[in-house]
């Protein structure tokens, strides 16, 4: 039974040709690709890059720092959560507002639940981020302000506006500014794992005793490590409540922070884009199950992860990154 | 000038002392030995002086200053560096990214969130350096997994050195290596600067009388004699201990 | 006065079993390292088949006790011997792959029992109630009480005085040597994972006496028991107990006092020891 050999960021020298040129094509798929598309396979690439930012802020403090949360949907609905009450109390869908101030709560609720998760290590940790993350959906279901009149969560919210007289957004234009907004996510997090900060992250992940003779102070790292998560899930559900038109407790809950951590093990926790591949697995399979057997949905859901533990611990990522390795290195070698 | 004064420095686990109200100091530049049966707390004692174990009573002072109650990190910049008795090296990761994290520990811009850690210039020459003293510059993209024992221990020691510590901790540095690794250990303590204090743990007697000039003899958790090299060897409490012969 | 004391037996009653609930996966996490998310739905799954032979069978409530507690304790075996006992030292992957079996066996149980909720059903000659202080108390909930503070002495017996607890310990600690001693540590295990799931089972049928039973059970139960993991720390009866009855009584009188509070008092608790005493009332200290 493997353990995940977590890959390195060290992008190695040869492959790392090859790897940029998958992912500049992958860009421009992503770019031109859906232009060609009915609207309805538009929703899904938007919902598909939605979680796949989820899934990869949320691998930051999952794959790289080690720290097993069980309640990350607590930020993504604290996100969306904040997009649906300036509709409901304030009728507001400005973008200018509910972004900022989403990724804001968002980050205040990583802030102040990392305090309390980081007090326990290990197991306990994620037990713990498991009932936080309840607490909330619990306080979504009972606080009747965040709920609209009669029913549970909050319904009516629409496409995001920008001010400016005359223009709305549609299902098309949504797509493109969520794309925008990903790859500028996707970019920065790619910074952050690069920097040394990033590195020490995977430093304390394979031996904190170690990280801390040698200096370091890993409980801030670990730390910021988990709000910069949060913030970043802030972000995906912020998209997400504008995308949804409705937000509810479940997506503060367990079942929502399942999904990340699936996305991020079937597509390999070692990588930074190993859980975008997760997340595009899961949501096109989603998507047939939605059509052939809606009711049997979470066990596919679950079969699929059982599978990925036992027999595909490092995640399809980490075998596609391998593969540029080895290409890279041939190519590398016949060269000089 | 003291290095370290560790003052009666006790640490007990539920009714078990594992170190029983230890004292002693360390001059700087001293090659201190401590050695013991397995279990005298030879290894508790680093864990406190280094930080992983808060102590139950005792002071200890290191450069003059309490860091009784001071983080293991926090130690680590003031000018200590560790190696650990079973190799502590990220296994899984590359002997670069290993030079990489230990060399950035102490230096502020280990925080810094966006620029590629390729970046800092310095660092990486330094690395380099390191490695390449190590003769490991050719294998840095390798697992240090994959690595013999001795050019892991080799490793940890030597960047354990890079850091230009204060004061080098060595916790049974010969265990597991051939004769000729562990006198290759033997010189590289013995070229160490004045400038940098060691204290090594270990049951290597080639080890302990090639570079101890001082030794002290732990037992149960309490020092039963601290003296040269050539009064342990004579004491006959020591061996007692060591070779069960009562006089 | 009276109120009171009722507060106080409703919390002991539902605190059992919370207790009972708790016992098994704390027991498990303690003596195994083993994590097994999947410990509310084996509750679940014994409530279910409690249900259907108690009530839909019409059998005696004790058979279907048993058939519960037996239900549980092979779901729980399966989960073992087919997946677990591969991931032995390695939690994450544990608690990733009961997960996992959470989905699957929540979903399985949808399929056989519906998704409509269940009653709290008990047997005969528990219904109805008797008096104690002049007020009328529910058979059923001092039946739990009695039954919870049996199985807490059964079991701390269990762990501390036999043999088997001291082998499971051992066991744990360095497998090779104990199989050295002889010992069979693998059927050690399997035991010990089987019985702490039959008493996942059993707690799912005496709670069924105040709860019901339903679908969304696999959660909710998982959250109840970590929280009293969380309270009462991890790995001993004691612990377990002591974490449940707090809890139980908390909740009770949370409820009687401030009823839009509900839920909140828990995890209020549970925030406070992580703040101040992270390891658990009676948790081992890191």
């Amino acid at each position: 039974m493997k353990t995940a050999n977590q890959q390195t960021l060290t992008i190695p020298r040869q492959g790392q040709r090859i790897n940029l040129a998958l992912h500049v094509a992958g860009v421009v798929i992503l770019f031109i690709l859906p232009a060609f598309l009915s609207s309805y396979i538009q929703s899904v690439m938007t919902r598909f890059l939605i979680f796949a930012l989820f899934a990869t802020g949320y691998n930051l403090a999952f794959g790289y720092a080690g720290l097993t949360s069980l309640g990350h949907a607590a930020y993504f609905g604290a996100g969306g959560y904040t997009v649906a009450v300036l509709k409901l109390h304030y009728g507001s869908d400005l973008f200018w507002v509910g972004a900022p101030l989403g990724i804001l709560v968002a980050t205040l609720v990583a802030a102040m639940f990392g305090i309390i998760a980081l007090r326990v290590s290990g197991i306990y940790f994620l037990l713990v981020t498991f009932a936080l993350g309840q607490l909330l959906y619990s306080v979504a279901w009972n606080v009747s302000w965040l709920n609209t009149p009669g029913m549970q969560g909050v319904s009516g919210l629409s496409l995001p506006t920008f001010g400016i007289a005359g223009f709305a957004l549609n299902t098309t234009s949504f797509y493109y500014l969520v794309l925008l907004v990903c790859l500028i996510c996707f970019y920065l997090l790619f910074r952050i794992v690069n920097s040394p900060f990033g590195r020490a992250l995977v430093g304390i992940r394979e031996g904190e005793d170690r990280m801390r003779s040698l200096g370091y102070n890993t409980w801030l790292y670990k730390y910021l490590a988990f709000v910069i998560s949060g913030a970043f899930s802030g972000i995906a559900g912020v998209l997400f409540g504008y995308y949804n038109y409705l937000i509810s407790p479940t997506h503060l809950g367990v079942g929502t922070s399942f999904l990340p951590m699936c996305m991020a093990i079937i597509g390999g926790v070692g990588t930074l884009l190993g859980p975008v591949i997760g997340a595009a697995v899961i949501i096109f399979v989603e998507l047939y199950a939605s059509i052939m057997t809606p009711e049997r949905w979470p066990l596919i859901l679950g079969g699929l992860f059982v599978l990925a533990i036992m027999f595909a611990r490092e995640g399809i990522g980490v075998y596609l990154w391998r593969l540029c390795n080895k290409v890279g290195h041939h190519y590398g070698s016949t060269k000089s | 000038m003291e290095a370290l004064r560790v003052e009666g420095l006790s640490k007990n686990f539920g009714g078990v002392s594992a170190v029983d109200n230890v004292s002693f100091s360390v001059e700087v530049g001293e090659r201190l030995v401590i050695i013991g049966p397995n279990g005298a707390g030879k290894t508790t004692l680093f864990n406190l002086i280094n930080g992983q174990l808060p102590a139950t009573s005792g002071r200890i002072h290191f450069l003059g200053e309490d860091i009784t109650t001071i983080p293991t990190h926090r130690r680590a910049h003031r000018g200590q560096a560790r190696a650990f008795q079973i190799i502590s090296l990220f296994l899984n990761l590359p002997v670069l990214d290993n030079g990489l994290l230990a060399l950035h520990g102490t230096k502020p811009y280990r925080f810094k969130l966006f620029r590629s850690i390729n970046h800092y210039k310095l660092i990486s020459d330094k690395v380099q350096d390191t490695l390449r003293a190590l003769d490991l510059w050719e294998k840095r993209d390798e697992l240090v997994k994959n690595l013999s024992y001795g050019e892991q221990r080799r490793m940890e020691i030597g960047l354990g050195l890079a850091l230009q510590p204060k004061l080098l901790l060595l916790d049974e540095p010969s265990a597991g290596l051939t004769m000729e690794e562990c006198s290759g250990i033997i010189d590289m303590i013995k070229n160490l600067g004045l400038d940098i204090t060691v204290i090594v743990v270990d049951h290597d007697m080639d080890l302990v009388f090639g570079v101890a000039e001082r030794i002290i003899v732990l037992h149960y958790g309490q020092i039963i004699a601290d003296g040269a090299p050539e009064e342990i060897q004579a004491d006959p409490r020591v061996r007692e201990i060591y070779l069960g012969i009562e006089e | 006065m009276e109120q009171f004391i009722i507060n106080l037996l409703n919390g002991l009653s539902y605190g059992m079993v919370l207790f009972l609930i708790a016992s098994g996966m704390s027991v498990v996490m303690g003596a195994m390292n083993i994590i097994n998310l999947a410990h509310g739905v084996l509750y679940m799954i014994g409530g279910y088949v409690g249900w259907t032979i108690a009530v839909k069978f019409g059998a005696p409530f004790v058979l279907g006790l048993l058939a519960g507690g037996l239900a549980a304790g092979f779901t729980g075996l399966m989960l073992e011997r087919g997946f677990l006992r591969y991931l032995y030292k390695q939690p994450n992957e544990q608690v990733l792959l009961t997960f996992g079996f959470v989905y699957i066996l929540t979903n399985l149980s949808l399929w056989v029992w519906g998704g409509w909720p269940r009653m709290p059903f008990t047997a005969k000659f528990l219904s109805g109630s008797f008096e104690i202080l002049g007020r009328a108390y529910p058979k059923a909930r001092m039946a739990t009480i009695i039954i919870g503070l049996v199985m807490a002495i059964v079991l701390w017996w269990l762990q501390d005085k036999t043999r088997v607890g001291a082998m499971v310990r051992a066991g744990m600690d360095n497998k090779e040597m104990a199989m050295g001693l002889g010992i069979n540590m693998e059927r050690v295990f399997a035991l010990v994972f089987f019985v702490a799931s039959c008493i996942a089972g059993v707690a799912g049928v005496l709670g069924a006496q105040l709860l019901g039973v339903y679908n969304a059970l696999g959660l909710e139960i998982l959250l109840l028991a970590l929280i009293v993991i969380i309270v009462g720390g991890v790995g001993s009866v004691q612990g377990a107990l002591l974490g449940g009855i707090l809890i139980g009584v908390i909740d009770a009188f949370g409820r009687a006092l401030f009823p839009k509070l509900a839920m909140f008092t828990m995890y209020f608790t549970m925030i406070i020891i992580l703040l101040v005493r992270p390891s658990g009332l009676l948790g081992r200290r890191t």
